[in-house]
């Protein structure tokens, strides 16, 4: 009886460890990276151009009105990798940049850089002007896809990935 | 890797499930109890899910506009920690240093371009240059201010403490962004892209045109006033403008330091267009046309003149490359006379990063007219040329190596090394 509690306890942990951690992971080695903004957000598409703009701090606004607030995901993650190529920056570059961006006053702060895409996920619950580059396999609830360049992730002319 | 953990993970499900099959009614009983709870579990857990999506929604919506989360004050104090230290934030200022010591040879005796702390008598000198603390703090969505202090060595090794800038910013938009306060002039590209911290040039001066107004440079650099910029709806043309009126009150020193004019300037009217292409992002190409009067008290204490000042400027940016080129002319026309002074300048500048090392050049012009306000700079042109090396993120060292042609007077060459960082 224990041996039998114990190898089926033994079965749906690893079914659990296997379902949270390594499937996301197998997936994001290899997914689209979605532009991804808060549900409330009417914006439903964008040009690559639109995208770059907003991730380098030029575009700083939606078209209502209401400000961006950008968060990328911090160094050595595949968003991260993505981000840099669409910018035409290195890491230093791109560090250098968002200094010099503050100090001519044109941001007020660097992005917000976070350490998974669950904290993506909380920040662009929060935000109302939230937009971060997430994995389209993490997109959850509270997150929407933004059509880019007329492609959904997955879709085939999607740019980034 | 991953993608063979799972499949040894099914495997090793299946393999339960197979020996759970060939059990005793009784343990099947426990087996399908035990399945129950977690299928209960698994329902709360999704509860519980959907009610945290609900209230972090609800509570965006409450949230006051620019204040911190609910969500993000539960954060970890240690992750806050180092996310305060990664944005500089400091009770909800942001905070940015620079700093720089330089030493500078000349091959003559004589000081050139302020003091600097230069010591007649020798021909090389150290000094720290500006000090600089940037301050900046979010009041809203749309407004915050910016404040810079920089700590400036002058004669003797005394130190100033100036206010560079101090600006009420108001961003209602993309098409409409204010700002009220002491600004850097938009006059041309250099002026606004490169403030007081050396760390962000690649040189390690500044072009002499562009040269900071009490430094000895011939421009109005800074003002007090309001300045408005923004996009023009122009699609894929990226056409921005700035405007400004303020007033510079400019005062400057001879480039030998023999003497201090005060322009007594009125105040002034800045306009600039540029476009930044969105097809070839990091090009930026423009103009601006700035005017104001000034005085010149070494015609008479009350000789006033027009000074305007336009600016052609084409900037690329990108990839690693940094090319800078602007075109100046500066007019002065003395009212009550005929007097017309046109006074033509330019530098270009070119560099490229290789890793760590980012070797640049820049040729500069400028040709002054000698009975002018600026007959200390006259005729002068020559190229530097030089490296910089990052050693990270945070500290560079720059070499350059300086020859000046000028009118009148022999040809001056100088070794300028600088140690620039921010923190």
């Amino acid at each position: 009886m224990d041996n039998v509690q114990t190898r089926l306890a033994i079965a749906l942990s690893i079914i659990w460890i296997a379902g949270t951690a390594f499937i996301p992971v197998c997936v994001a080695q290899t997914g689209d990276i979605a532009v991804a903004v808060n549900q409330k957000n009417p914006i439903d598409h964008l040009s690559t151009q639109e995208v770059r703009k907003i991730f380098a701090g030029e575009k700083r606004s939606w078209s209502a009105g209401s400000p961006i607030k950008l968060f990328v995901r911090a160094p050595g993650s595949r968003e991260r990798v993505v981000l840099l190529k669409l910018l035409g920056m290195s890491e230093t570059e791109y560090k250098r940049y968002w200094t010099a961006a503050v100090f001519r006053g044109d941001a007020q702060s660097e992005p917000v850089a976070l350490f998974s895409n669950g904290m993506q996920k909380e920040a662009i619950g929060v935000y109302p002007g939230a937009v971060a580059l997430v994995n389209a396999q993490d997109v959850k609830s509270g997150m929407k896809m933004v059509r880019v360049d007329g492609h959904m992730p997955g879709e085939a002319g999607y740019p980034f990935n | 890797m991953h993608c063979n953990r799972t499949v040894i993970a099914l495997l090793l499900l299946t393999s339960s499930l197979g020996h759970a099959q060939d059990t005793t009614p009784s343990e099947r009983e426990t087996i399908q109890k035990l399945v129950q709870q977690v299928k209960e579990l698994q329902e709360e857990v999704k509860l519980l899910e959907s009610q945290r999506v609900s209230d972090a929604n609800q509570s965006a919506v409450l949230q006051p506009v620019g204040g911190p989360a609910p969500e993000e004050e539960k954060a970890g104090s240690t992750e806050r920690q180092s996310l305060a230290q990664e944005l500089h934030e400091l009770h909800g200022i942001q905070w940015r240093g620079f700093g720089e010591v330089d030493y500078k040879v000349l091959n003559q005796k004589t000081p050139e371009l302020g003091t600097y702390g230069f010591v007649p008598g020798s021909s090389g000198n150290f000094y720290t240059g500006d000090f600089d603390l940037l301050l900046t703090s979010r009041i809203n969505d749309k407004a915050s201010v910016l404040s810079e202090i920089v700590f400036g060595e002058e004669d003797a090794q005394k130190f100033g403490v100036d206010l560079e800038r101090v600006l009420f910013k108001y961003d209602y938009n993309d098409h409409l962004r204010m700002s009220f306060g002491r600004y850097q002039t938009g006059i041309g590209y250099y002026n606004t892209a490169f403030h007081s911290g050396s760390w962000l040039q690649t040189t390690a001066d500044r072009p002499l045109i562009m040269e900071f107004a009490n430094d000895g440079g011939p421009l109005p650099t800074q003002a007090v006033g309001v300045s408005v910029t923004g996009e023009i709806p122009s699609g894929k043309l990226g056409l921005n403008y700035i405007a400004e009126y303020g007033s510079s009150d400019t005062v400057r020193p001879d480039l030998n330091k023999t003497s201090i004019r005060d322009e007594n300037n009125g105040n002034h009217v800045n306009f600039g267009l540029f476009v930044r292409p969105i097809s070839i992002p990091g090009l930026q190409v423009g103009g601006s046309i700035y005017h104001d009067r000034i005085s010149d008290f070494t015609r008479g204490p009350s000789v006033r003149l027009g000074q305007t000042i336009a600016n052609v400027h084409l900037v690329y940016t990108a990839h690693g490359i940094e090319f800078l080129n602007e075109g100046f002319l500066i007019r002065h026309n003395y009212e009550q006379s005929s007097i017309v002074y046109n006074m033509p300048a330019f530098y270009s500048q070119v560099s490229k990063q290789f890793g760590r090392l980012r070797p640049f050049f820049r040729y500069q012009y400028i040709n002054a007219n000698p009975g002018s306000l600026f007959e200390d700079i006259a005729l002068r042109q020559g190229p530097s040329f030089g490296a910089r090396w990052d050693f990270n993120d945070n500290i560079a060292f720059k070499t350059q190596l300086d020859h000046t042609l000028r009118k009148g007077q022999p040809d001056l060459n100088g070794l300028h090394l600088q140690l620039a960082f921010t923190f």
